[in-house]
């Protein structure tokens, strides 16, 4: 077994390097940053310094993304992202149009709608979970219209994301029979809906990447399914953890929350300034594929890589504002949706969603708290809450 | 003052057309076409946020 094994089978190892379950990830990183490449066992390293990072972003063909640097429970590699150039760049020409920012406009009085449907549910109560009733199913049901699926496989996709990525168990072991079973139904699901749709187009995403022709060719039954394999880790879970951050973050930062109340026109960039600050996907993995130095560390082939987003992102290197919050930060030139090739595919859908939900959300209840009490507890891999509980004056 | 891209370094993020949206605009993919290369006098402020947001430094001010 190898040491990167040992690694994946035992979550403990990574914890002291894990930004996203931390308390202050600031503080953390800071420390980590103190020495440019951290060693975890003799095959596992974590980057932590935004220079470097960045370069290592850069060069796709060294730092590869292919299906060795992370385990998902996946058969064949997730599209786009387990690709790497020159057949990646195939993949983004046709999934890039559909995301593109102008596109993704369009839907925003759908979201609006979704929004305001589930703060009604509780904006009377006084009291909420953020986390279970406006975190978790906004993006999943998002995605769900989006993609033109039935609204009441609303649980399903929850309970296939949270397979893969939250499985029940403490071990690489334990967690793999549910990351299997997860995987098969994935598959399962899409297998049947992609053949069930025919040749018939329909106006949704399914049917336009289903129906998206490079160089005169669609793509197969197979690679759609990868894509929508990708969709489900990529887009549900990281739109939840982004909600939990914020949402907590403005629940105990009342200026700040009275800023975004006061003039709606911060959001946009308070939305940036919350992904970089809270940066909910904390970390990248790679696999180096030939030997490199990184910040003057020798990094052998067939190493496996963290990329520590949420520490470039805080590097007081190259932002010596970076150790506190500015709603209006300009420039803020973040790395949360990553950079280089793999930029987060949904960047733009994601920016929408947590654009409107700061928005709606506010004009419905703009003063809340954290329940008395209350103690968060972030989550290991993808910074979210397991409960997020808030008071407010009951509306209307 | 000139802004300049490198096609090849833009990613698509998207930061400099949202800011600036009547400088910078998108392709079909989301990538920066440059509107403007000579910046016209008083969007000098918004040019810089532009080229400043970008997080691939795909965008460079070329100072008079």
């Amino acid at each position: 077994m190898s040491t990167s094994d040992d690694v994946r089978r035992d979550p403990g190892a990574t914890a002291v390097v894990d930004l996203a379950a931390s308390e202050d990830p600031r503080a953390v990183a800071r420390t980590l940053r103190e020495q440019p490449v951290f060693r975890i066992g003799e095959e596992f390293c974590v980057v932590t310094r935004r220079s470097d990072i960045e370069s290592a972003l850069r060069k796709p063909a060294v730092f590869s993304s292919g299906a060795d640097a992370v385990n998902l429970g996946n058969v064949r590699p997730l599209i786009p992202l387990q690709i790497d150039p020159p057949k990646h760049v195939k993949y983004r020409r046709i999934l890039d149009p559909l995301f593109a920012p102008r596109h993704m406009a369009a839907l925003e009085d759908e979201v609006v709608g979704l929004v305001a449907d589930l703060v009604d549910r509780f904006a009377g109560r006084g009291s909420c979970d953020l986390h279970e009733e406006f975190a978790v199913p906004l993006p999943c049901t998002v995605f769900l219209h989006l993609m033109g699926l039935p609204i009441k496989d609303l649980d399903l996709f929850l309970d296939m994301k949270d397979g893969i990525i939250r499985p029940p168990g403490n071990s690489t072991g334990d967690q793999e029979p549910y990351r299997k079973k997860a995987a098969n139904d994935i598959y399962a699901y899409f297998d049947e809906v992609i053949q069930s749709r025919g040749d018939e187009e329909t106006d949704d995403l399914l049917s336009r990447i289903m129906h998206a022709e490079i160089d005169g060719e669609r793509l197969t039954a197979e690679e759609v399914v990868d894509v929508c394999f990708l969709f489900i880790i990529a887009g549900l879970d990281t739109v939840t953890d982004s909600l939990d951050c914020f949402f907590a973050y403005l629940a105990q930062n009342d200026d700040h929350r009275r800023q975004l109340v006061d003039d709606e026109s911060v959001i946009p960039a308070a939305v940036e300034e919350l992904l970089r600050w809270e940066s909910p996907v904390p970390a990248v993995a790679r696999v180096v594929t030939e030997d490199v130095e990184i910040g003057g560390c020798p990094v052998q082939a067939g190493e496996q890589v963290m990329l520590l987003l949420g520490s470039a992102n805080t590097d007081d290197a190259t932002n010596p504002s970076a150790h506190f919050v500015d709603l209006e930060r300009d420039p803020n030139p973040h790395l949360a949706f990553g950079g280089g090739v793999h930029r987060c595919l949904g960047s733009h859908l994601a920016r929408l969603e947590l654009r409107v939900a700061l928005r709606e959300f506010h004009r419905r209840i703009p003063d809340y708290s954290l329940a008395p009490g209350t103690v968060l507890e972030y989550t290991p891999g993808l910074r979210s809450l397991h409960t997020l509980p808030l008071v407010f004056s009951a509306a209307g | 003052m000139k802004i300049r891209l490198d096609s090849e370094v833009c990613q698509g993020h998207g930061r400099c057309y949202t800011l600036a949206p009547d400088l910078f605009d998108a392709d079909e993919r989301g990538h920066c076409v440059l509107l403007k290369e000579e910046v016209p006098p008083g969007r000098e402020a918004d040019a810089r946020s532009g080229v400043e947001n970008c997080p691939e430094q795909a965008l460079v001010l070329e100072e008079d």
